[in-house]
């Protein structure tokens, strides 16, 4: 056996001992801090810092799934291509943040647009680019089963509603920013009832326009026409998100929109 | 007594088994540092952005939108649930729950290789502890010697339980130092929440605790060690019953890896929330995470391993003092 100084191992024996006791002690004080009523200590509320343009574009997306880019085998959906395009012509890198949830619909739009970072992060943004409202019409396909009792107009007076408050919220934080209002198209266009379907989307389309046009710097990109008429070379195999040639021309809409206006602000 | 402890440390520390695992330890924490360095990085290739709380704000979001999707599993979407809650909580408060800097990464380390990587570093020494005297056939000498059978155990038990010390505090430091190098040695007093509770998919801040991150992160070390002692003295008890030192290992890994199998798909078995498998991710409690079973708390887990713990001890010591040793 390989010769050991016996006085080593000794020192490591009570080194050990110590380390040994000391994790006993940490074990301890966890299961008792653990339990030990929480004496309620006021989390100290910094203010966020407030927003400082740090010479960058800073592009934000919300909304849906379109925002996120489903249905793109590639994954960048609209957003992704717009960002390309944009670094390509700025020469420059820019922050993206894409806050867009898969099935949000407009209320639930809304409530987020309450959060604090959400606010910051609008408050920076140099452009904002919005998909909402495919999720309220269409609930999956539902509305068309039954376009009779679906309430169509319900549901159009409550979107409408909310996305004024989008849009309140969005200028209240963010005066400056030019805002992309990204419409609808109708996936449906080559089923059964299309002229009830279209007359609807085109109507929807219609309002959220209108309802734009009310507020400052908000653009109104339509993208019926792109799937007017050859929809199913456009939209994905579940027949309701585009697909990447789809999500491109949309992106060539919205892109060639968005100028960086350094002196604006 | 303090003889047969020395002489049982002589052994382990002449074997270089210690030395063996501090290799792997670095190695490893050498690897997830690099991984780890670049993941931020291409986090902020991604964005543009270096602000936590964007990242923080994106991490919400993607786990939103993956709550959306239908294939996910009743647990998951409750776990999600809650992990989103508490970013939530930690945006809306301003604090930053990952913390650039190498004590971050000590309680990340620490937390993931709770509940298998260090019982695994355990196992090396743990299992062959009595096992090795029998193939080796020292077992005779060792026992032809006028001290008693369970003495003798002892002594080794003894020596596995300061072993694990050891270990546990090597992979700690070892983790600091090293990563240290790349995100720097600050951040010891970085604030953490704790005292989150997890009512299925509710997250309830009421008890919600503010305290430095040395303060957690020797919490959770206490935790892990604990953790360690108990997978370390049923894999004792496995060398004292099995004399195969390989077979031993083999019926340890498969109970820890059947462990993690089963965190992730028991909920509705509530009573498997007895079995020492499912209990070791004690972390989690002080960090907030959902337990695998509704209605484990840290003092019922704690518990469960101590029984564990006892019988195991019970069994090895009958067991060596009994034994036909031929």
């Amino acid at each position: 056996m390989i010769h050991l100084h016996t006085k080593r191992v000794r020192y490591i024996t009570i080194f050990a001992s110590i380390v040994c006791l000391f994790w006993l002690f940490c074990l301890g004080w966890a299961v008792q801090d653990y339990y030990s009523a929480a004496s309620p200590i006021e989390i100290k509320q910094k203010e966020p810092e407030k927003a400082v343009d740090t010479g960058k574009f800073s592009l934000v997306a919300l909304g849906d799934s379109l925002t996120r880019g489903t249905g793109d085998e590639s994954g960048k959906g609209y957003v992704g291509l717009v960002t390309d395009d944009l670094k390509e012509r700025f020469g420059k890198k820019i922050s993206v943040h894409n806050l867009g949830v898969s099935g949000a619909v407009s209320s639930e739009l809304k409530n987020q647009m309450k959060q604090k970072e959400i606010k910051r992060q609008l408050g920076e943004a140099d452009a904002i680019m919005l998909t909402i409202g495919g999720n309220d019409l269409f609930q999956g396909g539902q509305t068309l089963i039954d376009i009779e009792t679906a309430g169509i107009e319900d549901i159009q007076e409550k979107y409408l509603q909310n996305l004024k408050d989008v849009f309140t919220t969005i200028r209240s934080v963010n005066n400056q920013a030019t805002v992309y209002m990204i419409g609808l198209y109708n996936p449906f266009i080559e089923l059964e009832d299309n002229e009830t379907t279209s007359s609807i989307v085109r109507e929807w389309n219609f309002q959220t326009e209108d309802l734009a046009s009310s507020f400052s710097d908000i653009v109104f990109v339509p993208t019926y026409d792109i799937f007017q008429l050859s929809v199913n070379d456009y939209l994905y195999t579940d027949k309701f998100h585009p697909n990447k040639e789809g999500y491109k021309l949309i992106a060539k809409r919205i892109s060639p929109l968005i100028k960086w206006e350094e002196e604006k602000k | 007594m303090n003889k047969l402890i020395q002489n049982e440390m002589l052994k382990l520390l002449a074997r270089k088994r210690l030395l063996i695992i501090t290799a792997i330890v670095a190695i490893l924490v050498a690897m997830f540092t690099y991984a780890q360095y670049k993941e931020t990085q291409s986090q902020r290739e991604r964005l543009g952005t270096m602000e936590w709380q964007s990242l923080l704000q994106q991490q919400i979001i993607d786990s939103q939108n993956r709550l959306g999707s239908s294939r996910i599993s009743d647990e998951w979407r409750q776990q999600l649930q809650v992990s989103i809650k508490q970013s939530q909580y930690y945006l809306d408060n301003n604090i930053n729950p990952s913390e650039p800097g190498a004590p971050t990464f000590v309680r990340m380390f620490i937390e993931n290789s709770s509940d298998l990587f260090i019982p695994l570093l355990i196992m090396i020494i743990a299992s062959d502890l009595v096992s090795s005297e029998h193939s080796l056939g020292s077992i005779k000498l060792l026992l032809t010697r006028p001290v008693q059978r369970w003495k003798i155990l002892l002594s080794k038990y003894v020596v596995l339980l300061l072993s694990t010390s050891l270990i546990v505090l090597v992979t700690a430091a070892l983790a600091y130092v090293i990563s240290g190098a790349v995100f720097g040695y600050h951040g010891w007093t970085a604030p953490v929440i704790t005292g989150f509770t997890v009512e299925g998919s509710n997250l309830n801040t009421s008890g919600v605790k503010l305290m430095d991150q040395w303060e957690f992160l020797l919490m959770e070390m206490g935790l892990v060690w604990f953790v360690a002692v108990v997978v370390g003295t049923l894999s004792f008890m496995l060398s004292v019953l099995i004399r195969s030192t390989a077979a031993g290992m083999g019926v340890m890994l498969a109970a820890l890896i059947s462990g993690m199998i089963l965190s992730n798909m028991v909920s509705s078995w509530a009573s498997a929330k007895y079995f020492f498998m499912v209990n070791l991710k004690l972390t989690s409690y002080l960090s907030g995470a959902a337990p695998p079973i509704e209605g484990m708390t840290l003092f019922s887990s704690v518990s469960v391993l101590f029984v564990w713990l006892v019988a195991a001890l019970v069994v090895s010591f009958t067991v060596f003092s009994r034994q036909d040793v031929y």
